[in-house]
């Protein structure tokens, strides 16, 4: 776990990354950009600050490969806003891509600390 | 990314941009709520979010093909670019258009002639054979049946050989009579060539045996013309000559063997004494190579097989070889070179043209530095800016390529001559597809090569300095040495095109002053094919020969008939061995071996050939008479040299052969046979009443008027002697000649007009170039020539570094009379001298030039015996801020728009003064 007061890593998002990061964002419920937004920084306690720009062609991509869908709504504070919800495809998505994430950094930790483990 | 997307990319453009402002709403309240004023809170929320301009647009690019979306951006741009400057654009596009058509042109011809293939299975196999004369003066000789006979029989490199030989056919059933071209032919000719009939079927092994019945195949459009397509032709029976044929076959259309006007095809009845023949030459033979056999091989086997039958028939083969050549360099002949050379000069224009119009672009992309250092500096991307202009270019190259389809197609019938009889004519009514792609990829080939280094130069230009002097420096002196080098290469390329078709020029002048040994204007010519079985004997012949001039001679406006056995530029051969009395036997292959003509008594004089020695035939020369004969100088040079002829005798055959012996008469001027290019051969000349071994079938009409308005008569006059005979290829001894002179003419001047279009081109490109350049230096300029009397020198400032050698000076003339011309205006329209309007205006100028070498205007006072004559002084003005974009002008001061000035010599001239 990284300490508080590092450095957060904007801008040194793996590709692919983000993609990851939204889908799992959306696993809990629908959202819409902003909180998406949000809630990868918070959860990430601020480390993972993503550009918040950079998220909507993100979502762009994503609703174009059919992995989740978007609707207009009503927000909490009674503004127009568009949507996000996960589609089975994304979930399966989210899967596969989680598990190969976890093989990755599990690979990764392995030639870092080999002596530790 | 869907279809649908790509269309409805603007509506998702616009939910896009209400999802952002929902988003800057959003942090926007979040911030106000932590406590931030309204404004600071927005701010923040659009630093966390980003430039939504770019977000945006990277999502409508997600939803675009971007490369498709750019060229469709960019060609809008070309468009309205180029329609914005119609001068330009029609300028270009017109040099391009005469360029492109005639690549295209030039390569529909070489599509036709060297490109496509041959209309027959498997052509590259098909090869012709040829005996070796070239000790008699015949390299190229047409086989003799024997010796094709041997060929067919020994050889081991041929699938199978074929032969034909020409053949007078005289159809003569249904309707006038018609002479026919066709071929008596070995049985197997269509098999070798692997083309069978259309309807019928191909002659059998044994139609060739003698005694059979006549069959024959005709041509497809025979049938069509003749036959009204009737399908009944097969086993009907046509009358050729005097014998009945079945006609067994119809030919595929666009069958052209041997040639386009080949018409029928009758199956030769060869006896075995003809097929024993080693001393007579008149076969074709075409055969086809083993799969595999290169040429050499089957050159050294005709070579083997040529040196047995020398052994073994000494008096006819002595000397004698073969060879063979493939079909298609026979049937394309001397065309193909002329091709290559006319396609290296299309290839020039078309660097010229590409040159030029790099260089126009050169300049008006100077011209627009301005523009694009602004775009670069929003960030346009080089890549994309090199896209934009090369799409430009590119569509100026289409659009020139379009009209110069266009115009190919019409200039392409004007080349249609170059085709060769044994190819296959071209096509006028439709576009070739193979010739419409050549016509896209050059286009687009020539848009990208002309577009390629403006683009590159423009894109890498000093942003800075571009921004800050805009029309001034920026591509600065490396653009104009790019310039340079281009309007030289035009120039190197336009002078080598010169060259080249002054030379042909040259040597078609020389072909046409050759003097050829005879008049060939007012000279009709007709061919009456002899009819053989009719006229079986030479009484008969000589009967019918006799009436036909005595008619013709007696027609108005005939001055003199005579029969030949062949006109000149018909047959260059037609030749026949002698025995000189006095001379010892000759050794094998040394026998003289002159061409042969039977003439009438007339024919000297209905050609116009010269008398050298002696006298002409005469009314005694005629049947049971002395033999006589004329000689031309060329026989009497190289049979009995430095001799005195006259009264001289010789014999035709070898010197044992018992034949009488013929005593020559008079010597005449020598004709050239084969046409201007080729050397005279010996050639003697007999009368028909004495010797006809080969019947004489062309008559020679002088006329005192229009030939062709006799033509009728002599037809008439022919038919009242034989309504059966055929007269075929009546036309002017003119025209004959014309025709043979025909390609060489055509390419000299296709040559010579394309080297003076290159001219044209390449000082476009000069006049173009010293113009931008005059435009550039517009203020120095200003300054100079004005302060000095001498113009000249500052002028060819604006050729950095002089050009080389000849290019200096072609520049500097034009330069000059750029100079001049403006000169000229003010003396012609105010009535003094450069110099004195100089002196005028600059009385006051020196000290203000020095200080004026900075940005600061420069100011000229005016002279004040100029404000005396202020109504003159007006209009030199105006002229001033025409020609030099004077930027304002009072009654005392010219102001002049300074920017870099002080270097090269402005400034030094004007202390001069």
């Amino acid at each position: 776990m990284p300490k508080k007061d590092a450095p957060p890593l904007q801008g040194e998002l793996l590709q692919g990354t983000l993609d990851l990061l939204i889908l799992q964002t959306l696993v809990l419920g629908t959202a819409h950009g902003h909180t998406i937004a949000l809630a990868i920084e918070r959860r990430s306690e601020d480390v993972l600050q993503v550009e918040h720009g950079s998220l909507y062609p993100a979502l762009h991509r994503l609703e174009g490969r059919g992995w989740i869908a978007s609707f207009w709504g009503t927000s909490e504070n009674n503004r127009k806003a568009r949507y996000y919800r996960l589609t089975p495809a994304g979930r399966k998505e989210l899967r596969q891509q989680a598990s190969r994430w976890d093989e990755l950094v599990r690979a990764i930790n392995r030639v870092l600390r080999p002596a530790s483990e | 990314m869907g279809w649908t997307r790509f269309f409805r990319r603007r509506a998702w453009d616009k939910e896009r941009a209400r999802e952002l402002e929902t988003y800057l709403q959003m942090e926007t309240d979040e911030n106000i709520a932590r406590g931030m004023l309204a404004e600071e809170a927005r701010y923040a929320a659009r630093r966390k979010l980003g430039n939504p301009t770019f977000i945006r647009e990277e999502i409508y690019g997600m939803n675009s093909i971007g490369f498709l979306e750019n060229v469709w951006q960019d060609l809008r741009y070309a468009v309205r670019v180029l329609g914005k400057s119609p001068g330009f654009t029609l300028f270009a596009v017109g040099i391009l258009a005469l360029g492109i058509a005639a690549n295209t042109a030039i390569f529909s011809i070489a599509d036709a002639v060297l490109l496509r293939p041959l209309p027959y299975r498997d052509a590259g196999r098909l090869v012709m054979v040829w005996e070796d004369g070239s000790s008699y003066g015949f390299p190229r000789d047409t086989p003799a049946p024997g010796n094709f006979s041997d060929w067919r029989a020994r050889n081991h490199v041929f699938d199978d050989m074929a032969a034909f030989k020409w053949d007078n056919l005289n159809l003569s059933d249904e309707g006038s009579p018609e002479h026919l071209i066709g071929q008596a032919v070995s049985a197997n000719l269509f098999s070798v060539l692997g083309v069978s009939p259309f309807l019928g079927r191909d002659f059998r092994v044994d139609h060739n045996a003698p005694g059979t019945a006549h069959v024959a195949i005709i041509s497809h459009g025979l049938w069509v013309r003749r036959f009204a397509s009737d399908p009944r032709i097969l086993g009907r029976q046509i009358r050729l000559n005097s014998d009945r044929y079945t006609v067994i076959g119809v030919m595929p259309r666009g069958f052209l063997y041997p040639t386009r006007d080949s018409e029928i095809w009758v199956a030769w009845q060869l006896t075995p004494e003809e097929l024993a023949i080693h001393d007579s030459h008149y076969l074709h033979v075409v055969a086809r190579l083993k799969p595999g056999v290169p040429l050499r091989s089957a050159n050294a086997d005709m070579t083997t097989i040529a040196k047995q039958l020398e052994r073994e028939h000494p008096d006819t083969n002595a000397k004698v070889g073969a060879y063979v050549t493939p079909l298609r360099d026979e049937l394309t002949g001397d065309v193909r070179p002329a091709i290559l050379v006319l396609t290296g000069a299309v290839c020039f224009v078309l660097l010229i043209a590409c040159a030029n119009i790099a260089n126009l672009l050169l300049a008006r992309a100077t011209g627009k530095r301005r523009e694009l250092a602004m775009r670069l500096t929003l960030g346009a991307s080089r890549s994309r800016i090199v896209c934009q202009m090369l799409t430009e270019s590119v569509l100026l190259a289409v659009l020139g390529g379009s009209l110069g389809l266009a115009l190919s197609v019409w200039g392409t019938q004007f080349l249609a001559a170059l085709v060769p009889t044994g190819i296959a004519p071209l096509d006028e009514s439709a576009i070739d597809r193979h010739v419409l792609l050549f016509n896209v990829a050059v286009s687009i080939g020539t848009g990208i090569l002309f577009g390629v280094i403006p683009a590159l130069r423009i894109s890498s230009l000093n942003l800075v300095s571009s921004l800050k002097y805009g029309g001034r420096s920026g591509v600065g002196s490396g653009g104009q040495r790019v310039r340079d080098v281009l309007v030289v290469s035009e120039v190197a390329l336009a002078i080598v095109l010169l060259a080249g078709a002054a030379l042909m020029v040259r040597s078609f002048a020389n072909l046409v002053r050759v003097d050829p040994g005879f008049r060939a204007d007012h000279v009709l010519v007709l061919r009456t094919p002899m009819q053989m079985q009719k006229y079986n004997t030479q009484a008969k012949r000589t009967a019918f020969y006799d009436q036909v001039l005595e008619r013709v001679e007696h027609l108005p406006g005939v001055l003199a008939a005579g029969y030949t056995t062949w006109i000149p530029l018909t047959n260059e051969g037609g030749a026949t061995g002698i025995t000189i009395e006095g001379h010892a036997e000759p050794a094998p292959g040394q026998m003289p071996i002159p061409n042969a003509r039977i003439v009438s008594r007339n024919y000297m004089k209905a050609l116009g050939m010269k008398l050298v020695e002696g006298r002409l035939f005469d009314e005694h020369d005629g049947t049971g008479t002395q033999l006589v004969a004329l000689i031309n100088q060329t026989m009497a040079r190289s049979f009995w040299p430095g001799e005195d002829l006259v009264g001289k005798r010789f014999k035709r055959g070898t010197f044992r052969e018992d034949v009488p012996w013929i005593t020559i008469v008079g010597i005449v001027g020598d004709v050239h046979q084969a046409g201007p290019a080729q050397p005279a051969r010996a050639e003697m000349y007999l009368p028909y009443q004495q010797q006809e071994f080969f019947p004489p079938d062309y008559l020679a009409v002088r006329t005192s008027g229009e030939p062709l308005l006799v033509a009728e008569s002599v037809r008439q006059q022919v038919w009242s002697v034989d309504k059966q005979q055929a007269v075929a290829d009546v036309m002017p001894l003119e025209q004959l000649v014309g025709e043979n002179l025909a390609p060489k003419r055509m390419q000299a001047s296709l040559l010579g007009g394309f080297a003076g279009l290159a001219l044209l081109l390449a000082s476009l490109g000069i006049y173009a170039v010293l113009s931008f350049a005059v435009t550039q230096r517009t203020q120095e300029i200003g300054d100079g020539p004005f302060a000095r009397a001498e113009a000249v020198s500052d002028w060819r400032g604006c050729w950095p570094g002089g050009g080389p050698g000849t290019l200096a000076n072609v520049g500097t003339l034009t330069v000059w009379r750029q100079c001049e011309r403006s000169t000229f205006v003010c003396r012609r329209d105010f009535g003094f001298g450069r110099s004195h309007a100089a002196r005028m205006l600059h009385s006051g100028a020196p000290s203000d030039a020095r200080r004026s070498s900075g940005r600061a205007p420069l100011r000229i006072n005016l002279a004040r015996d100029a404000l005396r004559e202020r109504k003159r002084y007006e209009r030199v003005a105006k002229l001033f801020l025409r020609e030099f974009r004077v930027t304002s002008c009072s009654n005392h001061q010219v102001l002049l728009p300074v920017g870099p000035v002080g270097h090269r010599r402005g400034i030094r001239g004007r202390r001069q003064l």
